[in-house]
């Protein structure tokens, strides 16, 4: 067996963590010795000993017996990776993406489906936000989304509903590629209502990762830790909308941690769906982001030159809008604006609601507006 | 000596004839009544004792024996009680004339005044159908017996009025009854017309709506007007959604200001449901279209009828008019279920063990719900409490046939306070209930006797007069919502009563688009989208 199976084989033991999996190498000298050494014994002798030995508690009964179990049989752990069709990056892999190397100590694992150059993109932004947004950081998140899209960059986001699922699916629309970190194993690949999404991520050539063995059940822990693997594979984090205790805040520390760029979407004062929004801004030097322009100014996109010509730029919603009748115009406007229910619409432009009614039924038609409760969102080239 | 009295049973919402045979006999005095009464029916010994000696007769000592015929129909109900006691007057001799050429109908109080009963209009009807075309009724349900064409209705106070009638000008007997001063023979009739002013303004307690609106009070939702001009111009099935504070309320409750009357035969058909739920009160023929109310608490047998007297429940009562529920998913589930029939078929079968019946109930269905248990569910304003699943499951509460009926869904959100204060007052109900029913008639003309809402198929597409564009539109938008053939039926309904609004003969594009915001959201959200 190659090192580099044996390696994927001990890190896939529920309890390895990357520590233990340093205590182990060195110990041990290699994985495939760590695996002979639970055939023979010695593991077992090793943990009883490393009490007196070296002042240290023993591994759990379970982590052993796990160990011996993948040393008596290394397909126990291989074959449902070969099952499903997933690729597998370690440490030890020249492929290994160079900015999960920043976190110290590294992933032990990366399980993957889809491209894997996607994970390895020049530019890369992470886009964080709460389960529950309000339909306007729903559409604020399909905004920057399409937008950092059209520069090329990946977008990179944690595959949950909200904010998450509303990044995701603008990026796939646009043809853009974006990857999804997965909480627990590749088997439990979060919200179902996101299955067709999934697919359509992978198929769009981004990637989903996980560093658990895809049998892995999410437990307590592993959704705030995937974070700090959103974090480390974007060059920078965006935050639109995170309320007081939502874990985008926990992806928006990891990354402060490690150097990246922290910029977040500020709200307006009291609401609580920004309370966790405007306390990063005052607590860390995360900055406010104050505009698309803005963002990829900030991001430093603008020397490289202009956005690719593959995807459509930012003219597309004029072009959008001057293919509409006057009325139906009015509306998409409207709704361009600010998120709006029939009845906000109505009032501020005008019209009579029969008119009302029919353009948003003709941009819904047309996937140019989103029905999210009872307000309507832009969508598709509305949101440029 | 024998005597016989005409009077009539209600079964279901039809009047039954009964013949009330009184036998006065030598023998020790006591009171037998056969012919399988109800208990209620059983105390009419008591109530029928007091009532004559109140009124100036004297009650037989000897042994009385009622039978009501046919033997095999159950009776039950108070309204034989002048029938017996004036059999029993006829048959002691105290009046004299022939018990029989006056149909009776009427519950005794023991001071022997005539108390209303329930279904008046219908027994009239049977009664006069068999050849009775005299009819003595409690002076408080005169009106509704008048309705009855070829009929000589007499209103009555008490026992001495019917005494007097049956026995007819020169045939009374009666010594004591005689002797009674006029004020005291009026003192009934009193009574009962204080029970009528009372009447009038008791609270509508059993429809729970509460004190009508006009629109002039519903400021903002604009769209929500429109639609709900729409659903009453067509007469669709309507579903209110929106936030705790939205309108819905307040917007139904402006219904009944603007639904068009009834006609002849709509009206006879209400006034006799109404008749038989005992909540006509003394008026006669009901113009006005029924708006029922029913609280999200009510059992099974309140919407939906039955009881032991298999009484018509709510959905019946709404029969040719609205019937509003509020907070629909606090509604029973089975409760709601059972209003699928009646939305589909327009009648309502309760089947017992002691047999079945089948009640009209072709209603017009609005309903009001929160999108969420919390009701915040995409609320800008407030956030929603509820767990993401319980959201999902709050709406799955309501079953999918159910909705599938329901033509108009419309999404409501709360209104921002400077319109509530500043707002421009919107148009009163008046003006706008003139254009419902100027739109009502224009459609009506095309189809008589058929609201858009009960197009189908073949008469819709006729109805719609589509033109090939207007026909392509609707090709895409059933493509890109996926909709069933009875979806694409909803839209191209509602189209034609938006249509209707502005009477227009042709169903052209833009009613079909604006129909298309209307329509039941997709139950499943594209992953994509979410």
């Amino acid at each position: 067996m190659s090192e580099s199976d044996a390696w994927i084989c001990v890190a896939s033991v529920t309890g390895v963590a990357e520590e233990l999996m340093g205590v182990l190498l060195a110990r041990f000298g290699s994985a495939a010795e760590v695996l002979q050494a639970a055939r023979d014994g010695r593991l077992r002798r090793w943990s009883a000993g490393r009490w007196t030995m070296e002042g240290r508690p023993a591994l759990p009964t379970t982590l052993l017996d796990g160990l011996a179990d993948v040393a008596a049989d290394p397909d126990t752990k291989l074959a449902p990776i070969r099952a499903l069709g997933l690729w597998t990056l370690t440490p030890l892999d020249p492929d290994y993406p160079a900015r999960l190397r920043d976190l110290d100590p590294p992933p032990n694992l990366l399980n993957g489906w889809g491209d894997p150059a996607a994970l390895a993109g020049e530019r890369a932004v992470a886009l964080v936000g709460t389960r529950r947004p309000t339909p306007a950081g729903r559409t604020l998140a399909a905004r920057l989304a399409r937008r950092l899209a059209e520069w090329r960059a990946v977008v990179v986001s944690g595959l949950a509903v909200g904010i998450d699922g509303a990044a995701h699916a603008a990026t796939v629309e646009v043809g853009g590629r974006t990857v999804g970190v997965i909480g627990a194993g590749h088997r439990t690949p979060g919200p179902r209502a996101h299955a067709g999404l999934r697919r359509a991520i992978v198929e769009g050539g981004g990637a989903l990762v996980s560093e658990h063995h895809p049998d892995t059940h999410a437990t307590r822990g592993t959704y705030p830790r995937r974070n700090r693997i959103i974090a480390a594979l974007a060059q920078s984090v965006l935050v639109v909308e995170a309320p007081a205790r939502s874990g985008a805040l926990i992806t928006a520390r990891h990354a402060l941690g490690l150097g990246r760029q922290v910029l977040v979407a500020p709200g307006r004062v009291g609401d609580w769906s920004v309370a966790g929004s405007l306390a990063l801004l005052r607590e860390t030097p995360a900055r406010p982001l104050v505009g698309l322009d803005e963002l990829i100014a900030d991001l430093g996109y603008l020397d490289a030159g202009p956005a690719a010509a593959d995807i459509p730029g930012p003219a597309s919603r004029a072009a959008a809008l001057a293919s509409l009748g006057p009325a139906q115009r009015v509306v998409a406007e409207r709704i361009c604006r600010s998120p709006a229910g029939l009845d906000v619409i109505v009032q501020d432009t005008d019209l009579p609601p029969a008119a009302v009614s029919g353009a948003v039924t003709l941009l819904l038609m047309r996937g140019w507006a989103q029905a999210v409760g009872p307000a309507y969102l832009p969508a598709g080239p509305l949101l440029g | 000596m024998l005597a016989t009295a005409i009077t009539a049973v209600i079964n279901g919402l039809r009047g039954e004839l009964v013949r009330v045979e009184v036998d006065v006999a030598p023998g020790l005095p006591a009171c037998h009544i056969v012919g399988l009464p109800d208990a209620a029916l059983l105390e009419a010994r008591e109530r029928v004792r007091g009532a004559i000696r109140h009124s100036g007769f004297d009650y037989p000592a000897s042994r009385i024996t009622v039978n009501l015929a046919p033997a095999d129909l159950r009776k039950r109900g108070a309204a034989y009680d002048l029938a017996i006691a004036i059999g029993i007057l006829v048959a002691s001799g105290q009046i004299r004339g022939s018990g029989g050429s006056w149909a009776l109908l009427g519950e005794l109080s023991l001071a022997g005044t005539l108390e209303p009963v329930a279904g008046v209009l219908p027994m009239v009807a049977t009664l006069a159908r068999a050849g009775y075309r005299r009819v003595g009724v409690p002076a408080h349900n005169l009106a509704e017996a008048g309705v009855v064409n070829g009929v000589e209705a007499v209103g009555l106070a008490g026992l001495d009025d019917a005494a007097r009638l049956v026995a007819g000008p020169r045939g009374r007997t009666a010594r004591a009854a005689t002797r009674r001063p006029a004020h005291q023979l009026s003192a009934p009739q009193a009574r009962a017309e204080s029970r009528e002013a009372a009447s009038d303004d008791r609270p509508p307690a059993l429809t729970g709506a509460g004190e009508p609106v006009d629109l002039a009070e519903v400021r903002g939702q604009r769209h929500a007007r429109w639609a709900l001009e729409v659903a009453l111009v067509g007469g669709h099935n309507l579903l209110l959604v929106g936030p705790p504070g939205a309108g819905k309320t307040l917007l139904a409750r402006a219904i009944p200001g603007l639904l068009p009357p009834l006609d002849d035969e709509e009206a006879l058909e209400v006034t006799v449901i109404e008749s038989v739920a005992g909540i006509l009160g003394p008026r006669g023929l009901r113009r006005e279209r029924p708006f029922r109310a029913p609280h999200h608490t009510s059992s099974y047998a309140a919407l939906v009828g039955g009881g032991p007297a298999l009484l018509p429940g709510e959905a019946t009562l709404a029969h040719r008019g609205v019937l509003f529920l509020d907070e629909l998913a606090e509604f029973d589930r089975s409760t709601l279920d059972a209003l699928r029939q009646p939305l589909e078929e327009g009648v309502l079968t309760i089947a017992r063990a002691r047999g079945h019946i089948r009640y009209p109930a072709r209603f017009q269905l609005v309903a009001a719900m929160n999108p969420c248990r919390c009701g915040h569910l995409d609320d800008p304003a407030r956030r929603c409490r509820c767990l993401r699943s319980d959201a999902e499951r709050y709406v799955q509460r309501i079953s999918g046939p159910l909705l599938d009926r329901v033509d108009m869904h419309v999404k409501m959100a709360r209104v921002e306070p400077h319109e509530l204060v500043d707002g421009p007052v919107p148009e009163a109900s008046a003006s706008v209930g003139e254009r419902i029913l100027a739109a009502r008639a224009f459609g009506l003309r095309r189809n008589p006797g058929r609201p858009n809402a009960q197009l189908g198929g073949a008469a819709l597409l006729e109805a719609c007069r589509l033109s090939a564009p207007t026909r392509a539109v609707l090709v895409e938008l059933a493509e890109a919502d996926q909709l069933s053939a009875r979806g694409v039926h909803r839209v191209l309904r509602v189209a034609r009563s938006i249509a209707d609004l502005e009477l227009r003969e042709e169903v052209l594009e833009q009613d079909v688009l604006a129909a298309g915001t209307l329509r039941q959201a997709p139950r499943q959200p594209k992953a994509l989208a979410a």
